[in-house]
């Protein structure tokens, strides 16, 4: 089995975000994987340490600007085997580069650089933009089996079989037979702490270097991004005297009650 | 695990997992503070906070009755006692500036960070103390773009948790080690000398910070230490804050030393007869150059608690009655590390040879990261273990005292003994590997004052016996206000004068955390 991973370099998810002239503030900020691709690599290196599914490589693969290569180094170093940094400078915070483009992106590797992928592993979404496409796109555009929000993958067969977490409850599914695109939800596992001397093993792993202009993906946004702003700030609540005093602002203030 | 919030399909996913990790900090600001709330008003009062507001208006002042109360008690059983406001600083200024303004009105600060304390260090013993609130000071100085440190230390703002720091760590190859119970925060561990399971290999929080900067009580900054990894050079003034437990300053910023990710682990378990014959096994594989990582002992009621009260490995917990009656041994879990697989190998085996020369049984080990995890997560819950075992118990008198490795054996014996004498319901265990051991002593809201009386008595007996042996009242837990009556037996007359002298140096007035560690 072939797997390619997505890897997103986004804004730390505990870092508190300004929105600034032009969309959230980015410089000097501190950025790392997206959390759900941790999950996703998690995923995926798992999957190589099972004998039984008998994976050849891993592959990272991440869109964006130089500093990318930090995030595919911790991929590396978590055991991906070599990755590829598809080199852009545009916003991928969904204020210059959209899903669509990514989904192509991911779709142009797959078909002309890294062909007999057998199965593409994504995070279910990424925290900045919030948008959780391209898993969904990917598997449209590629025509392959899409699984979203997985909470257990199993191997099957010739196939996997999936549970799916919804709102609602869980869903399991069975994909037949690869190529397949998997989304990855946070339940799936627990991503592993890189150990120094893998970190140190990562830095001689390959990472080749493709401009996104040259794949003949349209990069141009298809949504215009108006406005950009910061939540309200949250009203303070106020403390009561007593239950009368609660059920008259429930009544008559906050109209909850009859 | 944590347990995992409910997740919709695509929500805004950044907002929960922050939740994942962090206590949101909801403060009901309010600048207009009432001069006649509640019981903690004084014209003194009333004029510093004026002075806040005035010249230091982004300063929050919260004097919430239910945010006071929270500000007002650790993790220990000691009664709640509030502060009459809380402010939260936002820089080293803030509280150069607040600390100066407290001099000039008199009014006792409390510095607070995560409020796990257990020896009421916390507590307000004035009516007009104020709290502040550590929260904002949460920077870690990591390079943005996550490059590999060079060097195995950090520069973290007192308010960052160790679960929050070794989050921001995770890439990184390297921990921060220093591992007590709670997710306290690294200037509460500094202001205490924390220190956990791993302070058997890698020590207390004195071992593992490079300098810290803090407020002088007269609003000066003082940066101590350096980023060398020793040095000769002035007093060691980081030392002296480590432990001070709020009454010599503030901490704002402290540098910590951090430790590479082990690579190769390995845990182990071995029940013993008696507990003598485990100490005497710990005491040969120390002897014997075996590295230990971690060294825990648990007492037979330990080990009653901790599998009646088995928590899943996926956050559920379930109240196992239907476990038959096996009669518990003293158990030791151990955990080694090492280079290379084959190393640790080795150190186990020679670990299982000397355990057998001492009567071990069952001797168990696993290298599998799940497994040992869950072997690890239970002693680390075994607070909430042993409180379950008095149902409807929400705290606990935990004692603390630290021995000679010769005596350990011996004290914990002997208390154990003393639980079953006195008829009350407690769990003892300790870090073998340092001497250091912990009674877990529930109490319930009900509980008459004979029950409670016996409880004390049980500890003070235990502390008479670790310093007739030359140990020490607390190993972990810092004195705070309880433990001043045995500073004067452990120390002598001129320790205690020592720590008066360098307390009246720098607090004159007295305003750092009154009451706790020395009464000047």
């Amino acid at each position: 089995m072939k797997i390619l991973v997505g890897v997103k370099r986004v804004v730390d998810y505990a870092v508190k975000v300004r929105v600034g002239a032009n969309g959230v503030e980015l410089k000097n900020v501190k950025m790392s994987m997206n959390p759900f691709c941790e999950i996703a690599t998690e995923a995926a290196v798992r999957l190589k340490e099972n004998k039984a599914a008998n994976v050849s490589e891993v592959v990272a693969v991440s869109v964006g600007p130089k500093q990318c290569q930090d995030t595919l180094r911790t991929a590396l170093a978590m055991g991906c085997d070599r990755a590829i940094h598809v080199k852009t400078d545009l916003r991928g915070d969904y204020m210059e580069l959209q899903s669509d483009s990514v989904a192509k992106i991911f779709q142009k590797i797959v078909e002309e650089k890294e062909q007999n992928t057998d199965l593409v592993l994504l995070g279910k979404q990424s925290i900045d933009s919030d948008c959780g496409q391209v898993g969904p796109m990917l598997a449209g555009f590629l025509n392959y089996p899409q699984a979203t929000f997985a909470a257990n993958i199993d191997l099957d067969g010739d196939g996997l079989k999936v549970e799916r977490e919804t709102d609602s409850g869980t869903e399991t599914i069975k994909i037949p037979s690869l190529p397949a695109v998997i989304t990855c939800d946070l339940r799936l596992n627990e991503p592993r702490y890189a150990t120094l001397p893998n970190i140190m093993k990562a830095k001689k792993k390959k990472i080749d270097t493709i401009d996104a202009n040259d794949l003949g993906v349209d990069l141009t946004a298809k949504n215009k991004v108006l406005e950009v702003y910061e939540p309200p700030p949250r009203k303070e609540g106020i403390v009561v005297e007593d239950v009368d005093e609660l059920i008259a602002k429930l009544k008559n203030e906050a109209g909850l009650l009859q | 695990m944590h347990q995992l919030p409910k997740l919709l399909a695509v929500r805004a996913s950044r907002s929960l997992l922050q939740h994942r990790f962090q206590k949101l900090h909801y403060s009901s600001s309010t600048h207009s503070f009432s001069s006649n709330s509640a019981s903690h008003s004084s014209s003194s009062l009333s004029k510093f906070l004026n002075e806040i507001s005035t010249n230091l208006s982004h300063v929050e002042i919260n004097q919430n009755k239910y945010d006071l109360d929270v500000h007002g008690k650790g993790e220990g059983y000691h009664p709640t006692s509030p502060p009459a406001a809380i402010l939260t600083p936002t820089s080293v200024t803030d509280i150069s500036s607040i600390l100066k303004y407290c001099n000039q009105y008199k009014i006792p600060v409390i510095p607070y960070g995560a409020g796990t304390s257990v020896e009421g260090h916390v507590s307000a013993i004035h009516p007009s103390s104020i709290s502040l609130d550590m929260v904002k000071f949460k920077q870690v100085d990591l390079p943005t773009d996550g490059t590999i440190l060079e060097d195995a230390h950090i520069q973290v703002g007192a308010g960052v948790t160790r679960h929050e720091l070794n989050h921001a760590l995770r890439h990184t190859g390297l921990e921060f080690k220093v591992d007590p119970g709670a997710d306290a925060t690294i200037g509460g561990m500094t202001a205490t000398s924390a220190s956990g399971t791993t302070a058997v290999s890698y020590g207390t929080m004195r071992e593992n910070i490079l300098g810290l900067e803090c407020v002088l009580p007269d609003g000066t900054v003082a940066n101590c230490g350096s980023f060398a990894l020793k040095s000769s050079s002035g007093y060691d003034l980081t030392s002296l804050m480590c432990g001070s437990e709020g009454t010599l300053g503030v901490i704002t910023k402290v540098t910590v030393k951090l430790h590479p990710v082990a690579e190769h682990v390995s845990a182990a378990i071995c029940e013993f007869d008696t507990l003598h014959e485990a100490a005497m096994a710990i005491s040969t594989m120390k002897f014997s150059s075996i590295p230990l990582e971690r060294c825990e002992l648990l007492d037979e009621s330990s080990l009653d608690a901790f599998h009646k009260y088995t928590i899943m490995s996926d956050g559920n917990e379930t109240n196992d009655s239907n476990t038959e009656e096996v009669v518990r041994k003293p158990t030791v879990f151990l955990e080694f590390t090492g280079a290379t697989k084959d190393i640790v190998q080795e150190h186990v085996k020679l670990t299982e040879l000397i355990c057998n020369e001492f009567g071990g049984s069952n001797f168990e080990f696993k290298t599998d990261e799940a497994e040992r995890r869950k072997l690890w997560s239970a002693r680390h819950n075994l607070y909430y273990a042993s409180l379950a075992m008095r149902k409807g118990a929400e705290k606990a008198i935990i004692t603390d005292a630290c021995v000679p490795l010769s005596k350990l054996a011996h004290v914990i014996s002997a208390t154990a003994q003393d639980v079953k004498d006195y008829g009350v319901i407690a769990t003892t265990f300790g870090h073998a590997g340092d001497g250091n051991f912990h009674c877990i002593l529930p109490i319930l809201e009900d509980d008459d004052k004979e029950y409670i009386q016996k409880l004390h008595e049980i500890n003070d007996n235990l502390i008479k016996r670790t310093l007739e042996v030359g140990g020490t009242c607390t190993g972990e837990h810092g004195i705070g206000n309880g433990k001043i009556k045995h500073l004067m037996q452990e120390h002598g007359e001129g320790g205690v004068k020592f720590m008066e002298m360098i307390k009246k140096g720098l607090d004159a007035n007295n305003i750092m955390n009154p009451g706790k560690i020395v009464d000047i």
